[in-house]
């Protein structure tokens, strides 16, 4: 209930339009409430200024009347026939004229404190007034400064003449003037003062017509201001605000442009907020078009990246097992690059019936240089391994090869091993990588230290060793990239050599496949998800000899 | 994460590396070591607080190294125990001047 009770008031605070025009109407009202003040006082006191001259001109006239010279001998009871028709005179003056009272009166010069009566001719019916006449003679006390002031400014300073008004209702009488002027003898000086009371009905009667036209004009003007306001802010501010904001809206529910606001106000804000939408759409649209180009460049060159990686995943051996049809060994390998496509890489390959190549190799850097730089080092292999030759001697192959083209500065750190598969005789030889592990049937995984040369690519004409070892039924051989003992967990620390050594001695008789999940596994435990930063690659064999010819699967144990 | 603080003695140029130098690093010491090698004729570069290096920090390393071999020298000074078995194990130690 009292919700809606405030609507109204709320609807009011918030309302742009009705705020102005409400501002308006009050300024309005207030101004006009000002000019009808001052219109007031202004017409005031052009009403006195008027009064006040004519009726010195009324009482100046009356001084005719009066001889100066005589004022004493009226008092003390002389002259009473020039007395008498003086009085007549002023009386008919009095009617004539219009005004409430006539009177002479001599001032006492010592302080001015009280004054005698010489004249008092008094009309009633003028301002329907009850004055009683003065009888000659009367003594009264001034009635106030105002009057003491006058008397003294007409008896002392010379002036023409006086008037004190009373513009209000007081006491049952109108508002009127009095107007004083001197009475001067022959000799120039003030005899006495002659006062003039007269009615300013006029005043009151002009007055209140005069203040309704004032009221009404204002409010007339409030009402009109008011309606050319609301009109004009209607169209100039509240209809143009309203357009933008539902512009924006639509915009930001559509994000499609519209079309443009335009000129939509003659205030500058306003129309710079219109066009600051316009410019922000165009501008919007465009970002939009430029991000959806982005977005879509970005998933062309994840779609390159994903066939990258599946060539470079296709192009080494990862179908397993890799030779169902051959029980005398068994290998199992895995790539896991940290990016889509890696520098890691193995590969393996029967050269002849007789002769298996293992190898592994780690490029430097990451990505798609060290995923081409991969590539070329694998062909070279393959394609030299085939043309026969010892592991040395195709590794300073490749390296030669590599080295003239190589630009870059990248090198790759290569193990490359050939196994004779009819006596387990292995030749390999290392170039800077990592050394491999070995264990001996009914033995652990020991890492073995195998002669090192210099990683293929770092430096042209390179000659490097080869080692040969005797594997027997059961030897195996663990293969790995750096992304293995490096792995990193959440508190920087690596997975190092001997943990790997100790995973693979865990479950020291697991066949090829086991091994590589099982450190793989025990290398996820490590890292707790932590970020990797390097490609993980391992390679396994085992060799199991040619006393047993019957089909096996390649990744069954041997007995 | 990785800081080059770099002295300069006459000719000689000594970076002291803390951190790791690798794939994410390496950039940063590439261009810290490119911009002196016009200048300097001995650069050592002291792996004292080195942590770890990966393979883009040696190929950083032998780039140096094919830089400076025409008319300069790069040494790398204080190398501890398992990054020297990194440079051995990667064939390095052969071609970086080491000590």
């Amino acid at each position: 209930m009292s919700k809606k009770k405030r609507d109204p008031i709320g609807r009011f605070r918030s309302d742009m339009g009705l705020n102005i025009i409400g501002a308006i109407v009050l300024l309005l009202i207030v101004f006009g409430a000002v000019a009808s003040v001052i219109g007031y006082i202004s017409f005031t006191n052009a009403f006195k200024r008027e009064y006040s001259t004519t009726t010195y001109h009324i009482a100046d006239t009356a001084t005719a009347l009066i001889v100066g010279d005589h004022i004493d001998d009226y008092l003390e009871g002389r002259e009473t026939g020039e007395y008498e028709l003086t009085k007549g005179s002023l009386d008919s003056y009095c009617d004539r004229m219009n005004v409430s009272i006539v009177y002479v009166i001599k001032v006492d010069r010592s302080d001015y404190g009280h004054f005698t009566s010489v004249f008092n001719s008094v009309n009633n019916t003028v301002d329907n007034t009850s004055y009683t006449p003065w009888e000659p003679g009367y003594v009264r006390e001034t009635t106030n400064d105002e009057y003491r002031d006058k008397y003294k400014a007409i008896y002392e300073d010379g002036s023409e003449y006086e008037t004190v008004y009373r513009t209000k209702t007081s006491g049952g009488i109108n508002p009127h003037v009095t107007t004083m002027v001197p009475v001067k003898d022959s000799a120039g000086g003030v005899a006495a003062i002659l006062c003039i009371q007269r009615p300013m009905r006029e005043l009151s009667e002009a007055r209140r017509p005069y203040l309704i036209n004032v009221a009404v004009s204002a409010a007339a003007l409030a009402a009109l201001s008011s309606v050319f306001y609301a009109l004009f802010f209607r169209s100039n501010l509240a209809v143009p605000l309203k357009k933008v904001s539902d512009e924006a809206n639509r915009f930001a529910r559509e994000n499609v442009k519209g079309e443009g606001l335009g000129h939509v106000s003659r205030f500058k804000e306003i129309g710079d907020l219109a066009a600051s939408i316009d410019k922000m759409e165009t501008d919007m649209v465009a970002y939009i078009d430029n991000l959806t180009t982005a977005t879509a460049e970005k998933e062309r060159i994840s779609l390159e990246l994903s066939l990258a990686s599946t060539i470079q995943e296709n192009s080494i051996p990862n179908i397993f097992p890799p030779f169902p049809e051959r029980s005398d060994f068994d290998v199992y390998a895995s790539m896991d690059p940290a990016r889509e496509v890696g520098g890691d890489f193995y590969n393996f390959f029967l050269i002849d019936e007789d002769h298996l190549a293992l190898m592994i190799g780690d490029v430097s850097g990451k990505g798609i240089p060290a995923a081409l730089f991969m590539m070329v080092t694998n062909i070279l292999i393959t394609d030299r391994a085939h043309m026969g030759g010892t592991s040395a001697e195709i590794l300073e192959f490749v390296n030669h090869n590599i080295c003239e083209h190589n630009t870059a500065d990248m090198f790759v750190t290569l193990w490359l091993g050939i196994v004779d598969l009819r006596n387990g005789m292995l030749t390999a030889a290392n170039a800077g990588h990592e050394y491999p592990v070995l264990k001996d049937p009914g033995g652990v995984y020991e890492l073995f230290r195998d002669k090192h040369g210099i990683a293929v690519g770092a430096m042209d004409g390179v000659k490097y060793k080869d080692y040969t070892l005797q594997l027997r039924p059961g030897s195996k051989l663990f293969v790995y990239t750096d992304g293995v003992p490096e792995a990193t967990d959440p508190e920087n620390r690596m997975f190092g050599v001997e943990k790997m050594i100790e995973t693979l001695n865990s479950d020291p008789d697991a066949d090829p496949r086991d091994v590589l999940n099982n450190v793989r596994r025990t290398v996820d435990g490590f890292v707790k998800g932590a970020e990797q930063f390097d490609d993980l690659t391992m390679l396994c064999f085992e060799y199991r000899g040619q006393d047993d010819k019957t089909d096996c699967k390649g990744d069954e144990k041997d007995e | 994460m990785l800081n080059i603080t770099k002295t300069v003695e006459g000719e000689k140029t000594v970076f002291s590396v803390e951190g790791r130098l690798d794939t994410n690093t390496a950039p940063e010491m590439e261009k810290a070591i490119r911009e002196t090698i016009p200048e300097a004729r001995e650069i050592v570069i002291d792996f004292e607080k080195l942590d770890y290096i990966s393979s883009a920090g040696l190929r950083v390393l032998l780039s140096a190294h094919k830089a400076m071999s025409s008319g300069g020298t790069l040494r790398i000074s204080n190398v501890n125990q398992p990054i020297t078995e990194i440079f051995e194990v990667t064939g390095f130690s052969e071609i970086l001047n080491i000590g």
